[in-house]
């Protein structure tokens, strides 16, 4: 009888948690679902249900594809910049911990992190800028030839990965630094007595040992790098004098299937796609890393 | 016992909160008056209009929410869609509001204000039509967007070019005279600021402008339906002059500075634009000295209207009010002034700004066979307009379709037969 008054007791107190993430988390994602076998324009009152079109329609649209491309080489190349240089730049920081500048280096890697995106973008559009930005500049003093890094279409999605990386890199180095701080200290004595040098050390032990906390790294990396919007908007926005390429990105498309075009099934349709790419891509990263750092 | 007090206290806390609740569901002000509207420079011209109410209204306070257009046109989607709380003036696009208004999301004008708009001494029928849906007036005209070439004079006159350039032949001709090089042959300073590149349909509305002085027209309207209008020769004379503009004669490069700020910073020699650019130069470059001209044929018109949506009744009846006091004289000639929209209401007398600034008189001393055009009101302009410009952007940046017309047809076919399977898709593709 008291077990069972506990049981449900447990439920009550566990419910409004659950109903909340219900109602904020599981019920839009369901709609989405939904909406994505219809056609609605979002003004009319009438949804006509057209079941897989949307989906036929996505995967012969060069403008989708294109998004979905151009997210994924984001994706990928912030993560593959972003797990080894924060890997790195922990590393320099935990091996500093007793310098006294060992704060100012964590904070300073992690405000990018912390900072509103608008201006930080702004800030890199000037950066990037053909005609104007300091990096042409330094490059042309180096007797190197100013490129077109908002133009061109290779250039322009190069300069979105840096953003990114720029922007994820603080968060990894904390996620590391907790990382190295749990390391057992004990196994790297060892090794020196073995004669294993720090780069040894690093590469042999630390990179192994790390295994999870880099699991959980790219996961949370390569989850943002899919949902990249704002990057790609404001460094193409429209200012007066001086846009850019738009490299189109899922989310900026579904943005403006939703919202302009007036596409709400057909947005929503894109959504699942990427709910779907994000969810197989956070099986196989922890498939892979399980199977061979998780013993 | 204990349980009844408890039971007392919970309902005196769910009664607060209800209260809570309830206060805040409260409108702020009876006649809260909100402006969103999508071109921030005209929040004084909105602030003027409202100071003129203080006495017919001491209790109106209006809000004025500018934010950029292309937001600003979400912002509106969503809120008319989930309903707006306060009276709510928004401002739009003509071809953009029938979308709203086809699905019951705007009611129609009072009478008063109908009378108002379909009075021909206020305006012209081009305007009221904008503003009309089914016979029924749904918003009251204010400004348009009207296109026509601005150049700077102290270049041309460098450059021994004695007048702007008359013909679309002439305005290449002027591009290559007037670019600047640096001693590679580079350009540093372009003849002809072109949009090249950006987010939105922008690319397409500009393209458009320039296929508009060749004959041409990016959407045909034929019987009840539309098809694309531009895989021809129009399209391809238009195409053809913007990428040898920018890959053969590089009078252009797409990173180059450009638009009004290239214009005002002397980066760019000419370049085609609305008349604000008028009122934003005496603010930025006073000093810069330039003319306007008229386009070779016609130029586009974008008429923005303002409607209403939301709010108590009383709130409703002044902000119908706000819109007819916004096109008082006093207002549109500060707005003409200061400002630089072109003002859509008729028998007010501009004279006093076109004198003071002679670079209006492209924008309203206009010729009898001078062409207007205007985005059509149809629900997928938007996505054609952004898809054409996607492909446009590949085209301009793209060095091998120079003097190959055959290419060039076939970018514009195929962007043809997508605006087509778009305008299909909505069931209303011309047969």
């Amino acid at each position: 009888m008291q077990r069972r008054r506990k049981f449900w007791f447990a439920i009550a107190a566990i419910l409004p948690t659950f109903l909340i993430f219900g109602w904020v988390r599981m019920y839009p994602i369901a709609e989405t679902l939904r909406l994505s076998m219809f056609e609605w324009n979002l003004l009319s009152k009438n949804k006509l249900f057209v079941g897989f079109s949307n989906f036929r329609e996505l995967f012969g649209d060069d403008q989708f594809l294109d998004a979905l491309t151009n997210t994924a080489i984001i994706a990928f190349g912030a993560m593959a910049v972003t797990i080894p240089a924060s890997m790195i730049l922990a590393a320099v920081i935990y091996h500093r911990t007793k310098s006294r500048f060992a704060g100012f280096y964590e904070t300073a890697v992690f405000i990018p992190h912390v900072v509103s995106l608008v201006p930080a973008a702004m800030a890199w559009k000037w950066i990037f800028d053909a005609k104007l930005g300091p990096l042409n500049a330094v490059i042309v003093g180096l007797g190197g030839e100013a490129q077109p890094w908002l133009f061109d279409p290779v250039l322009s999605v190069v300069c979105i990965i840096v953003l990114v990386s720029w922007q994820t890199l603080g968060y990894g180095v904390l996620i590391y630094l907790v990382g190295f701080r749990n390391l057992p200290k004990s196994v790297y004595e060892a090794a020196k007595l073995d004669g294993a040098s720090g780069i040894q050390s690093f590469i042999f032990m630390s990179v192994p040992l790390l295994k999870p906390i880099t699991l959980y790294v790219s996961v949370v990396t390569l989850i943002s790098g899919f949902n990249v919007y704002a990057q790609a908007y404001v460094l193409a926005s429209d200012t007066q004098g001086a846009p850019g390429r738009l490299v189109r990105v899922l989310v900026l498309d579904m943005l403006e299937n939703s919202f302009q075009n007036f596409r709400v099934g057909y947005a929503a349709a894109e959504a699942v796609i990427l709910l779907t790419v994000v969810l197989l891509l956070t099986i196989v990263q922890f498939g892979l890393l399980r199977q061979k750092g998780g013993k | 016992m204990l349980k009844s007090l408890r039971r007392r206290t919970l309902a005196k806390v769910a009664g607060l909160s209800a209260g809570m609740m309830m206060v805040g569901m409260v409108p702020t002000q009876a006649q809260d008056v909100v402006i969103w509207g999508g071109f921030p420079e005209l929040a004084g011209y909105y602030e003027r209009v409202a100071e003129s109410l203080s006495d017919k209204y001491p209790d109106l306070n209006v809000i004025v929410e500018p934010i950029g257009l292309r937001d600003h046109e979400k912002r509106v989607a969503l809120g008319l869609s989930s309903g707006l709380e306060d009276a709510t003036i928004l401002e739009l696009i003509g071809s953009t509001a029938n979308r709203y208004i086809v699905n019951d999301l705007l009611k129609p004008a009072p009478d008063s204000v109908q009378d108002f708009v379909n009075d021909d001494a206020n305006f012209e029928p081009f305007f009221q039509e904008t503003a009309t849906v089914g016979g029924s007036v749904y918003g009251v005209p204010v400004f348009r967007g009207q296109g026509a070439l601005f150049y700077n004079t102290d270049m041309l006159a460098a450059a021994g070019l004695d007048g702007p350039p008359k013909t679309m032949e002439e305005y290449s001709d002027y591009a290559s005279k007037l670019t600047q090089r640096d001693a590679d042959g580079n350009p540093t300073v372009s003849g002809w600021s072109l949009r090249l590149s950006g987010g939105g349909g922008g690319i397409a509305e500009k393209f458009w402008i320039n296929l508009h002085q060749f004959g041409g027209s990016l959407l045909d309207k034929v019987g009840d339906g539309y098809k694309a209008g531009y895989a021809n020769e129009a399209g391809l004379a238009t195409l053809r002059q913007y990428v040898n503009a920018v890959s053969g004669d590089k009078t252009v490069t797409v990173d180059m500075p450009a638009d009004a700020a290239a214009f005002q910073r002397e980066q760019t020699a000419m370049f085609i634009r609305e008349s604000w650019v008028i009122g934003d130069t005496a603010k930025k470059a006073p000093d810069l000295n330039y003319k306007t001209t008229l386009l070779p044929r016609g130029s586009i018109a974008l008429p923005v209207n303002l409607y209403v949506s939301g709010g108590t009744e009383e709130a409703q009846k002044a902000a119908w009010d706000f819109a007819i006091a916004a096109n008082q004289p006093e207002h549109l000639i500060w707005m003409l002034d200061n400002v630089g929209w072109l003002p859509n209401r008729s028998g007010v007398d501009y004279a006093s700004v076109t004198e003071a600034k002679p670079q209006f008189s492209a924008f309203v001393d206009l010729p009898d066979d001078y062409v207007f055009f205007t985005l059509p009101s149809i629900e997928p302009i938007n996505e054609i307009l952004t898809r054409f410009a996607a492909r446009l952007v590949d085209a301009y940046a793209d060095e091998n379709l120079v003097g190959d017309d055959a290419a060039m047809m076939a970018v514009l076919e195929a962007a043809a037969e997508e605006t087509n399977t778009i305008l299909d898709r909505a069931s209303i593709l011309a047969k």
